[in-house]
């Protein structure tokens, strides 16, 4: 799809490396990992927690406890985006919140909460199973919480396409702007860190064992956990509101392999990419993570577009999940540049690629 | 003010895979028998729980597909009636609406390692919703765009409204678009936590509706142009229109209690579609028989046609396969499909004594020949979700 008419004018970061951009810019900046040995809540291993994350202020105490963890780190992205995009978030609720759409992209989101409700269900039975806990267990929680939280009413959704569910978000977001069903689009990608995601992952010998992950080696990813938000509309809206975008939108592809092998699943991202059409990109973020059935999608790439600069792998410093793509997303708008070009693969579904113009830092 | 869409889509295919029967025409013809597909719940062992009635499919997981999977390809192939899709893969699409899916997987995983044993990691591990949009599009041989939406019990009519979304700009050539839902223990524990299962059979806008109860199956609906399906000579079900879909921004699980965000979804899929409230005949409601919905429903139904709302016919397909969660606003739209096909309503069952809040034309008990030109299919979600779609009738024109 191609929409350049359409532009990023907030950005929201809750990451592993703390709360906001500089944040975010200074650890991908040094490629620093984010792992850690994990709190015994979210899980037995390494991985890269928000330990830093402060809903202070932020989200009330009273509605906090309601809130799982890919929530509470969704609503404190979408409060920096809106103010980012230069929109009070305490206004929305007031007027405006009719005409914002919401499309959310999340791997994990729900599944915390499931396993916060069954381990008790199984072991006491009808007794342990708890009404508050429930709400969370579906996936497009966070949306709901997002619509309560700044009064957004204008048409919903929640992709879970595994690691590109954010795109598919983005995606969504920009057909409803194109067709004039919402005025802007929250498009959110969240995740967050639970006990027996770790313990299948571990166990199934996806997880890296030596400590930080490293595209090619084979040796498998580690998780992380955050949320990224980014608000998104026209350019013409952007300019009236005198609001500078951080990037136009300017092609989204996304292909799919008819089969299941790896062989299909390259071809599929060589497509996508193929897509975007011309692609002079001075900025790449890759989506590879450590795991060879991603890492082995983006490797030909180098030699298809010899042109391209490096890859950056954002995963490789927040892991994989914490985001669902939004984190590939997010590292595209974290330096200046002509064009920045994402690849994401995906180890099912829809392989993506995107490609962002125009990439400022400069806020007005 | 919205944009214009340049393809008129057409529904060419249905599949359904339900507790009434294991296809489209033996369901069909059940609803409209009057028949219900609830009985006792035997899928899963919960002796403690209050509530033992389900919507249950007589068939049980393979082996690697589980048995949202492999409803779900049971209701594809009876969707595409031996069709073979042809021309360009790239043009093919599949969207698929996910409630549990996988879930069952996950259950069995915590369950072992809670009982000390090693599990099946790489099972749990890699289980995932869209593993269902990937067999049915291997299945069908798509490379086109593909999607699984998680908006709890709207999300395979939101599914619909995107398919119809890249037919209608003329992106694909073929989309199969629809949901399975199988029962597990997290949901049919989590809403009986929530005091909204009803331990008797669930009685929709009725008086002394109690909750709802569970069920499982699968819908499929294959999408083409207009003009495609006209060349392939096609059979033409009804025509698809438009959807809508809002927030409530109200409470996490509680409707709207005015139905002010369903009625906008509704209005909504009518401004798209380019019709007036006096256009429609049937709403194929969300109507759970949850005390919070159907009143709300209700209420948000007047709200969005007027005075229009005393001529339509209202029905709920919970009171005959359960909550399919996941897969139930699929459901409703193969219930107006067919009632757009045959003219005839299919009946709200056990509605014996009306709600004064729902009073509208529920269908009670009866199937009911009438004019239905246009539907309108409701699905609503935790979180304040609400989906709508708008289809119409096809006479040919």
């Amino acid at each position: 799809m191609s929409a350049p008419d359409l532009a990023i004018t907030g950005l929201g970061l809750v990451l592993p490396c703390g709360d906001g951009i500089d944040a975010a810019r200074a650890s991908l900046g040094a490629m620093a990992p984010c792992f850690a040995d994990l709190p015994e809540s979210l899980g037995r291993g390494r991985g890269a927690a928000c330990t830093a994350f402060s809903p202070a202020g932020i989200i009330p105490p009273m509605q906090l406890r309601r809130l799982d963890r890919p929530s509470r780190f969704a609503w404190g992205a979408a409060h920096q985006a809106f103010l980012d995009a230069g929109l009070d978030p305490a206004s929305l609720r007031v007027s405006g919140g009719e005409r914002i759409a919401v499309a959310v992209g999340t791997m994990t989101g729900g599944s915390e909460a499931s396993e916060a409700f069954l381990r008790p269900y199984l072991l006491r039975g009808p007794e342990g199973a708890s009404p508050m806990v429930f709400p969370n267990c579906v996936a497009n929680a966070a949306s709901g919480h997002l619509a309560l939280a700044f009064g957004l009413k204008g048409p919903s959704v929640t992709f879970v396409d595994r690691e590109n569910a954010t795109f598919a978000a983005l995606d969504q977001a920009l057909r409803w702007l194109r067709a004039g069903l919402a005025d802007m689009a929250l498009v959110v990608g969240t995740d967050g860190l639970f006990p027996l995601q770790l313990d299948a992952c571990r166990g199934a010998r996806m997880l890296d064992r030596q400590g930080n992950p490293e595209v090619g080696s084979g040796r498998g990813f580690l998780p992380g956990e955050g949320a990224q938000a980014f608000l998104v509309e026209s350019r013409q809206r952007a300019e009236s509101r005198g609001v500078r975008p951080r990037a136009l939108l300017r092609a989204l592809a996304s292909r799919a392999a008819a089969g299941d092998t790896e062989a299909d699943r390259v071809r599929a991202l060589a497509a996508a990419v193929s897509a975007l059409g011309e692609v002079k990109a001075s900025r790449w973020i890759g989506g590879a993570s450590g795991l060879s059935r991603l890492d082995r999608l983006e490797a030909p790439l180098p030699v298809q577009h010899p042109h391209w600069p490096a890859p950056i792998h954002p995963k490789l410093c927040w892991g994989e999940f914490a985001g669902s793509g939004g984190q590939l997303l997010a590292a595209g708008l974290l330096a200046p540049a002509g064009q920045a070009v994402i690849t994401a693969p995906a180890s099912s579904g829809s392989q993506f690629a995107a490609l962002l113009e125009g990439v400022s830092l400069e806020r007005p | 003010m919205t944009a214009p869409r340049p393809h008129r889509v057409v529904v060419t295919g249905l599949g359904v895979v339900s507790s009434l029967g294991p296809d489209r025409e033996s369901t069909w013809s059940a609803m409209l028998e009057g028949r219900d597909g609830l009985g006792p719940l035997t899928r899963l062992h919960l002796p403690q729980e209050p509530a033992q009635i389900a919507g249950q499919v007589p068939l049980e997981p393979a082996r690697h597909q589980t048995l949202c999977e492999r409803m779900a390809l049971l209701a594809l192939a009876s969707a595409l009636d031996g069709l073979r899709p042809q021309g360009d893969p790239a043009r093919v699409g599949v969207f698929q609406g996910a409630g549990t899916s996988g879930l069952p997987v996950a259950e069995a995983y915590l369950e072992a390692r809670l009982a000390g044993q090693r599990g099946k990691a790489a099972e749990a591990a890699y289980q995932s919703p869209c593993t269902v949009t990937d067999a049915l599009a291997r299945h069908l041989g798509a490379e086109g765009p593909r999607s699984t939406i998680m908006n709890a019990c709207s999300s395979s009519l939101l599914a619909l409204g995107q398919a119809w979304e890249r037919i209608a700009a003329g992106e694909l050539d073929l989309a199969v678009a629809g949901g399975a839902e199988s029962l597990c223990r997290t949901t049919y524990a989590g809403f009986s936590s929530l005091k909204a299962v009803d331990a008797a059979k669930c009685r929709p806008f009725s008086r002394d509706r109690a909750g709802l109860n569970l069920g499982e199956g699968a819908v499929q609906v294959l999408l083409e142009p207009l003009d495609r399906a006209r060349a392939r000579g096609a059979t033409i079900y009804a025509e698809l229109l438009a959807y809508g879909a809002s927030m409530d921004a109200h409470h996490p699980t509680a409707p709207h209690p005015e139905g002010e965000g369903a009625a906008r979804a509704m209005a909504m899929a009518l401004q798209v579609g380019g019709l007036e409230p006096a256009a429609v005949d049937l709403v194929s409601a969300h109507g759970t028989a949850t005390p919070a919905n159907d009143g709300a429903e209700c209420l948000a139904i007047r709200r969005a046609l007027g005075p229009a709302a005393d001529a339509v016919s209202v029905t709920s397909t919970k009171s005959q396969f359960g909550h399919t969660l996941g897969a139930a606003g699929a459901f409703g739209a193969a219930a107006a499909i067919l009632a757009l096909r045959d003219q005839v309503v299919s009946p709200t069952l056990r509605l014996e004594a009306p709600d004064p809040v729902c009073d509208l034309d529920c269908t009670p008990l009866e199937a009911r020949q009438r004019r239905v030109g246009a539907a309108l299919v409701n699905a609503f979600a935790f979180g304040g979700n609400n989906v709508s779609l708008l289809l119409s009738r096809w006479s040919g024109a």
